[in-house]
C-alpha cells in the first residue's frame, strides 16, 4: 500500500440490469476500480433512503445506486420511485453537510458493460479527490458563529400591528364557544379540541367533553399547537385513547396550518372525514415570545407583537379545510410577497464542512427526547423505525451520528407530508431549528413536483405515491 | 463572614478547570447547560437555573457499562467504572438535593450501582444559592430553600461586594485554596429543615403529604390530565430525579478479527408509550393517564415508600419545559384541595 | 420467601460467564439451556433457590431475564427455557453447545418451599410458565416424603407447544402425584383434555384444604385461574404467582418493573394473589 486513499465505494445494483451490466463489463474483460463493493438488491427500489443514509454512517466514502433505465424496470415502475426518492435524500443530506459528489444515481441496462465501467471509474475519481468521508467523524464544535446559530438576532421578527385586535380575540373566542355549545347539545361531537389558558396564564389544549365546560375554550395570539396531533390518537380504530368505546366524533378547532394537517391525514385514510368537524380560524399569526419561545403568557396584551417565523412565511391566511369557518379573511397586505427563508438561505450558502459543523453543533444538543416526533400530527409509526428494540437502523445512544440518524430520517419520511407549522421546533427544549430540514425538503418538493403537502386531498405520501403517468 | 471578591473567585475556577474537569452554566446554542468549561470567562453567573440538572453529570443520558469482545467461542468483558475527577461549579440546592433523592436508590440501597457511586465519590459540588425564586420554582412546598446548604460540598451566597464561602465538608475544603483564610465552617445546625411546607402561598404551592396519594389511584383525574400529554419525554429528562434507564448491547467498530459491543445505560422515561411493551405485544399501561398518574405517583408515594425522600425537589423545570403544560404545581394544588 | 443473596462488592451489573453445556429443542419456538459456570466456583451462583431468575445475555444483543427451571440439588448446571420471541431470544436460540452467555443472578425471591412442606400442592403451569414451575416439581420429587399430595396442570395452546414432554412419564410415576395435560387446539393424536386452564381446573376441583396453589403464565391466565380458585373456595393466601413485568436491570435500579410501589425483581417476581390484590396497580 502506497499511502494514496483508496475510497470505500458501495454500489447498490439492480439485479435485471445494472448488477448484469457489471457482469458484461467483466465478461468483456473493460476494467473499472476495484473500490467497488457490489450490493445486488431486486431493484433499486428497493433501496430505500434509509439504507443509504446508514451505508455513509457506516463510514462508505461514496454510494452509488444504479438502476434500470426509466421504462426499462423489470417490475415496471420499481425505478420510478428511485427516481423521485434520490433528489430528496440528496437534498437533505447535502443539506446536512455531505458533498454532493458521494452521492450518484443512475442508470445502467444489462448490456451496458461499457457504460458500468464508465461510471463507476467517473464516480470512484470524483470522490477520491474529495478524499475520507467526514460524514461519520464528528467535529468538536469549532466556536465559529454560524448563520444559523440560535441568537435573538439572527432571525429578524416581522411585527404585526392590528388595530381592535383584541377585540377579534374576544369575538372568536365567543364564537368559538357557541359552535362547541351547540354541537355538544346536539351530540354531534363526543368531544371538541381547543385552547384553553391554564392557572399560570399559559394557553394549552383543552378537550372538552361537556356543554357546562365550554367556557373554558379561548382564542388569542398565543394558539400555537397544532391540534390535528390528536386526532388520530382520538378517531383511528386501533388506538384506545380513553376507556370511552363508543365510536368517536371529533370538533376541532384550527389553523390555517394545522388544517392542512389535516387534510394529510385524510389522505392517508387515518379517519374518516365525516368523524371531524373542523372550526376553522383566520389567522394573522401567532406571537413568538422572545427568549424561551415554547411557553406563551397572556398576561399582556402588547399593541404590536412579533409573529413566529413559520408565520412570516404562511401564505394562507384562511383554512383550506373547514365546515365552519370564524373570523374575516385577513387583509390581504398582511400576507408577504414572496417571503424569503433567510434563515434555510443562510444554511445553503455554506460550504459542505460548514453546514456539517454547523449540524454538528446542533445535533450535539439534542437530547433524544422526542417530542419534535410526538407533537407532529404526521408522525404516527406504531413503532418508530429509530426506536425499535432491536436497534436495526440506530442505536439507543445519544451519540451524534444516532442523534443526526433519527432527524433525517424523520425529515426524509415527513417530505412532502410536513405542513410546516414548526411546532417540532417550537418544543424542542434545546433551541435546535429543526424545521430547517422540513423547510428545505418543503422547497425542493414545491420546485421538483410543483407539489405542496395539505393544501388539497391528493394521493400521500407523495415519495411512494405514484401518479398518473409515475406509475 | 469573609467575602471574596469575583475576581479571586475567577481565579479559581480557572485554576480548577487546569485540574480537573470543571463543569458549569454556559450557553449553547442560545440554552444554558452544564458543560465543561475551559476558562471562568465561560460560565454564566447570573441566571435562574440552566435547561438541564447536573443529574446528567451524575448519571448520564447514555453510559457504557461495559465493552464486550467476540472472537469466535472467545468473549473477553471489560468493566468500563468511571474514574475521573470533576467539579461541578454553580450548583442550585435543588438539583444538590436531586442528587441525595437518588443516592437513596444507587448508593445506599443493596447492590449498589457502582457507576453513579464511583462519579458521586468523584464529583465536588460547589454550590451557589438562589437571589430569588424563579416563576416556576416551589422548592419551599418541599422543604427546600434558596441558599440550603445541606447537599453541596461548598455554598457561595452572592453579596454586595463579593461571593460569601461556606465549606460544608471535608471535600469541599480540600479544594479551597490554602491561603483562603477565615472561611466559615458550616454547623448542621444552623439551618433546621422545615419538615412541613407552608401551604398556600404564591410562591410556594401546596403540597399533598404521601399517605393521603393512594385514594386518588382511582380517580379519573388523571386521564383528562393526560389527555393533553404528548408522550415525549421532557419532564423525565429535564427532572433532577428522574432514574428510569433502559440496557442494550450495541455494536461498535469491529476490531481487527473480532466483534466489539458495548452494553450501555440510556435514559428513559415511564410517560413514552412503548415503556412496558413486552416482547409479544402486551402493555400493561397504554392509556395515557396510565402512565401519566404512575409518574406522579413514582414521585410522591412509589419512591417515598420504598427509598426514604420525595423524588421531587420543586425545581420547575417540568413546568417550563413541558409543550403542553402539565404542571405538577397544578397537580399538587387540584389533589389537596379535593383532599380537604 | 426470602429476598436474593446480594451479590456484595460485586458490580452488579456485570455478568459471569457461563458456557452452553446443552441445548436442546423443548417444544415449538422453545429451547432449554443449560448453562454451566466459568471461571472457578461462584457460590452465589451455584446457591439458588426455586422462584428465582437469572439474566442471560446474548452477547453483542442484550440480556433478558428467564425463570431459573433447574435445581441444584440435580447438578450444578443452570437451566432456562428460552421461547423466541424478540431479539435477544432470537440470538439464543442461534447459539449452541460450547458457546459462552452472561449470566447475572439469581435474583428475585422464590416459593417458600421449606413453608409448603407438609401441605398438598396444585401446580398450574402454562405455555413456557412452566419453566419455573418444573423446579417445584423437582424439589418435591427429590423430597417426597415431605410434601403431601401433588397436583400438576399443564396448558398450552397446541401440543407441540408443551414443554418437558420427556418428563411427564417421571412425573405421573411419582407417588402421591398426578399430572393432567390441556390444549386449546388438538391436533390428531391428542388424546387428553381439550380446553383452558380453568376448565381443567374446575373439573380436578383440588380441595382447598391444606392445599397451596402455585400459577405460572401470562398475566390472563394468572386472572381467570385466581378468579376460579376463590369459587373453588381457596383463600388468597393460599394461591402464589409469579409475575413478569418487563425487568431491565433486575436489580431494583431501573424502574421499570414496578407494579405500584412494589418492585417484580426485588419484591418478587413470587407473590401471593393477596399481596398482589393489595397493589395499588394491577398487573393485568
Amino acid at each position: 500500500m502506497n499511502g494514496k486513499f483508496e475510497p470505500k465505494i458501495v454500489g447498490y445494483l439492480c439485479t435485471w440490469c445494472s448488477y448484469t451490466g457489471a457482469d458484461t463489463a467483466g465478461i468483456s474483460r473493460i476494467k473499472y476500480p476495484g473500490n467497488l463493493r457490489a450490493i445486488r438488491v431486486p431493484c433499486s427500489g428497493r433501496v430505500s433512503p434509509e439504507l443509504i443514509m446508514r451505508t455513509f454512517d457506516q463510514g462508505a466514502d461514496g454510494v452509488l445506486v444504479l438502476g434500470c433505465h426509466i421504462g426499462e424496470c423489470h417490475y415496471d415502475n420499481g425505478n420510478h420511485r428511485t427516481a423521485k426518492r434520490l433528489p430528496i435524500l440528496k437534498t437533505l443530506m447535502e443539506f446536512t453537510g455531505l458533498e454532493p459528489e458521494r452521492l450518484r444515481l443512475d442508470w445502467v441496462s444489462a448490456s451496458e458493460g461499457e457504460r458500468f465501467s464508465r461510471i463507476v471509474t467517473e464516480f470512484t475519481q470524483e470522490v477520491s479527490a474529495l478524499g475520507p468521508t467526514k460524514w461519520q467523524n464528528h467535529t468538536e464544535s469549532t466556536g465559529l458563529r454560524y448563520v444559523g446559530s440560535r441568537s435573538a438576532e439572527m432571525s429578524q421578527p416581522r411585527v404585526a400591528t392590528f388595530s381592535s385586535r383584541f377585540d377579534q380575540y374576544v369575538e372568536k373566542t365567543e364564537a368559538i364557544q357557541e359552535k362547541a355549545r351547540e354541537l355538544l347539545a346536539k351530540d354531534q361531537v363526543n368531544c371538541v379540541i381547543g385552547y384553553e389558558v391554564g392557572p399560570r396564564g399559559r394557553t394549552r389544549p383543552a378537550f372538552i367533553h361537556h356543554v357546562d365546560e365550554v367556557d373554558r375554550l379561548v382564542w388569542n395570539q398565543d394558539c400555537s399547537h397544532n391540534l390535528a396531533t390528536y386526532l388520530r390518537q382520538k378517531l383511528h380504530p386501533s388506538q384506545k385513547s380513553s376507556s370511552d368505546e363508543k365510536r368517536q366524533r371529533v370538533a376541532i378547532v384550527v389553523k390555517p396550518c394545522d388544517s392542512r394537517a389535516i387534510n394529510v391525514l385524510l389522505s392517508e385514510n387515518q379517519f374518516d372525514r365525516e368523524q371531524v368537524y373542523v372550526i376553522g380560524m383566520t389567522c394573522e399569526g401567532i406571537f413568538n415570545k422572545e427568549g424561551a419561545s415554547r411557553q406563551f403568557a397572556s398576561h399582556h396584551l402588547p399593541e404590536k407583537f412579533s409573529v413566529q417565523d413559520r408565520c412570516v412565511h404562511c401564505t394562507e391566511r384562511t383554512p383550506v379545510l373547514c365546515d365552519f369557518l370564524i373570523g374575516d379573511p385577513p387583509d390581504s397586505s398582511i400576507i408577504p410577497e414572496s417571503p424569503g427563508d433567510d434563515e434555510l438561505e443562510g444554511i445553503l450558502s455554506l460550504s459542505p464542512a460548514e453546514r456539517a459543523a454547523f449540524w454538528t453543533e446542533q445535533f450535539d444538543r439534542c437530547i433524544r427526547c422526542y417530542a419534535c416526533r410526538q407533537v407532529c400530527p404526521l408522525c404516527n409509526c406504531p413503532t418508530c423505525l429509530y426506536e425499535r428494540d432491536d436497534s436495526l437502523w440506530v442505536g439507543m445512544g445519544t451519540g451524534i451520528n444516532e442523534k443526526r440518524a433519527f432527524h433525517l430520517g424523520r425529515a426524509y419520511h415527513l417530505a412532502g407530508r410536513c405542513v410546516g407549522c414548526n411546532e417540532c421546533e417550537r418544543v424542542c427544549p434545546m433551541n435546535i431549528p429543526i424545521s430547517l430540514l422540513n423547510r428545505v425538503l418543503a422547497k425542493e418538493m414545491e420546485s421538483l413536483y410543483d407539489f405542496r403537502a395539505g393544501i388539497a386531498l391528493g394521493p400521500s405520501p407523495l415519495l411512494t405515491v405514484l401518479r398518473g403517468v409515475e406509475g | 463572614m469573609s467575602l471574596i471578591s469575583k475576581e479571586k473567585l475567577d481565579g479559581w475556577l480557572s485554576a480548577i478547570a487546569k485540574e480537573a474537569t470543571l463543569i458549569a452554566p454556559r450557553e449553547i446554542g442560545g440554552v444554558l447547560l452544564y458543560r465543561p468549561v475551559a476558562h471562568s470567562n465561560d460560565i454564566v453567573f447570573n441566571f435562574t437555573r440552566p435547561e438541564m440538572s447536573i443529574k446528567e453529570w451524575l448519571f448520564p443520558a447514555t453510559d457504557r457499562l461495559m465493552v464486550i469482545e467476540k472472537y469466535r467461542q472467545q468473549i473477553r468483558l471489560t468493566e468500563t467504572l468511571p474514574n475521573n475527577r470533576q467539579v461541578i461549579f454553580g450548583v442550585r440546592p435543588c438539583d444538590a438535593s436531586g442528587l441525595k433523592v437518588l443516592d437513596t436508590l444507587f448508593t445506599d440501597t443493596d447492590p449498589v450501582d457502582l457507576y453513579y457511586t464511583k462519579r458521586r465519590e468523584n464529583t465536588t459540588l460547589i454550590g451557589l444559592a438562589c437571589q430569588e425564586m424563579g416563576e416556576s420554582c416551589f422548592c419551599k412546598s418541599l422543604g427546600g430553600e434558596l441558599d440550603d446548604p445541606r447537599d453541596v460540598d461548598i455554598m457561595l451566597v452572592e453579596r454586595e461586594g463579593g461571593y460569601e464561602v461556606q465549606v460544608i465538608t471535608e471535600k469541599g475544603r480540600d479544594l479551597l485554596p490554602s491561603d483562603w483564610h477565615d472561611l466559615d465552617n458550616w454547623d448542621e445546625r444552623e439551618t433546621e429543615r422545615r419538615v412541613y411546607p407552608d401551604f398556600n402561598s404564591a410562591s410556594s404551592p401546596a403540597y399533598l403529604e404521601t399517605q393521603a396519594w393512594p385514594p386518588f389511584f382511582k380517580d379519573d383525574y388523571w386521564e383528562k390530565l393526560a389527555e393533553r400529554c404528548l408522550s415525549c419525554r421532557i419532564c423525565a429528562y429535564v427532572c433532577p430525579t428522574c432514574r428510569c434507564f433502559d440496557i442494550r448491547d450495541e455494536v461498535l467498530p469491529s476490531g481487527v478479527g473480532f466483534d466489539r459491543f458495548e452494553r450501555i445505560r440510556c435514559w428513559d422515561s415511564c410517560a413514552s408509550e412503548a415503556y412496558r411493551r413486552i416482547a409479544g405485544g402486551h402493555n400493561p399501561r397504554p392509556l395515557k393517564g396510565q402512565r401519566m398518574r404512575n409518574r406522579f405517583f413514582c414521585k410522591f408515594y412509589y419512591y417515598p415508600e420504598q427509598y426514604g425522600p420525595i423524588a421531587c425537589t420543586g425545581c420547575g423545570r417540568c413546568v417550563d419545559a413541558c409543550p403542553v403544560n402539565i404542571d405538577i404545581t397544578e397537580v399538587l394544588q387540584h389533589l389537596v384541595e379535593v383532599n380537604s | 420467601m426470602t429476598a436474593a443473596t446480594q451479590i456484595q462488592g460485586q458490580n452488579a451489573m456485570t455478568p459471569y460467564l457461563g458456557k452452553l453445556v446443552e441445548v436442546r429443542d423443548l417444544a415449538e419456538g422453545i429451547k432449554l439451556f443449560g448453562v454451566g459456570m466459568f471461571n472457578g466456583n461462584n457460590g452465589v451462583i451455584q446457591d439458588y433457590k426455586p422462584g428465582q431468575f437469572a439474566f442471560v445475555s446474548a452477547f453483542g444483543l442484550g440480556e433478558a431475564p428467564f425463570g431459573i427451571a433447574s435445581t441444584k440439588e440435580r447438578g450444578n448446571v443452570l437451566e432456562f427455557a428460552v421461547q423466541r420471541l424478540g431479539s435477544v431470544t432470537t440470538g439464543l436460540h442461534e447459539l449452541g453447545e460450547g458457546d459462552i452467555v452472561g449470566l447475572r443472578g439469581p435474583l428475585g425471591n422464590c416459593f417458600p418451599m421449606e413453608d409448603l412442606k407438609g401441605k398438598d400442592l396444585t401446580l398450574l403451569g402454562g405455555g413456557i410458565g412452566g419453566a419455573p414451575l418444573r423446579a417445584v416439581i423437582h424439589t418435591v420429587l427429590d423430597n417426597r416424603e415431605a410434601y403431601g399430595h401433588l397436583t400438576i396442570l399443564w396448558a398450552a395452546r397446541r401440543p407441540n407447544l408443551l414443554v418437558f414432554r420427556d418428563e411427564y412419564s417421571e412425573w405421573r410415576s411419582a407417588p402421591e402425584t398426578q399430572l393432567h395435560l390441556t390444549v386449546d387446539e388438538p391436533d390428531q393424536s391428542w388424546d387428553h383434555n381439550v380446553g383452558l386452564i380453568t376448565d381443567l381446573l374446575e373439573k380436578v376441583s383440588p380441595s382447598p384444604e391444606n392445599t397451596f396453589t402455585i400459577t405460572c403464565g401470562p398475566p390472563i391466565m394468572i386472572y381467570y385461574v385466581s378468579k376460579m380458585l376463590d369459587k373453588m373456595g381457596f383463600s388468597p393466601e393460599q394461591n402464589y404467582i409469579t409475575l413478569e413485568a418487563r425487568m431491565h436491570c433486575g436489580i431494583g435500579k431501573c424502574g421499570r418493573c414496578n407494579l405500584g410501589e412494589k418492585l417484580v425483581c426485588v419484591d418478587g417476581p413470587v407473590f401471593t394473589m393477596a399481596e398482589v390484590g393489595s397493589f395499588l396497580e394491577s398487573f393485568l
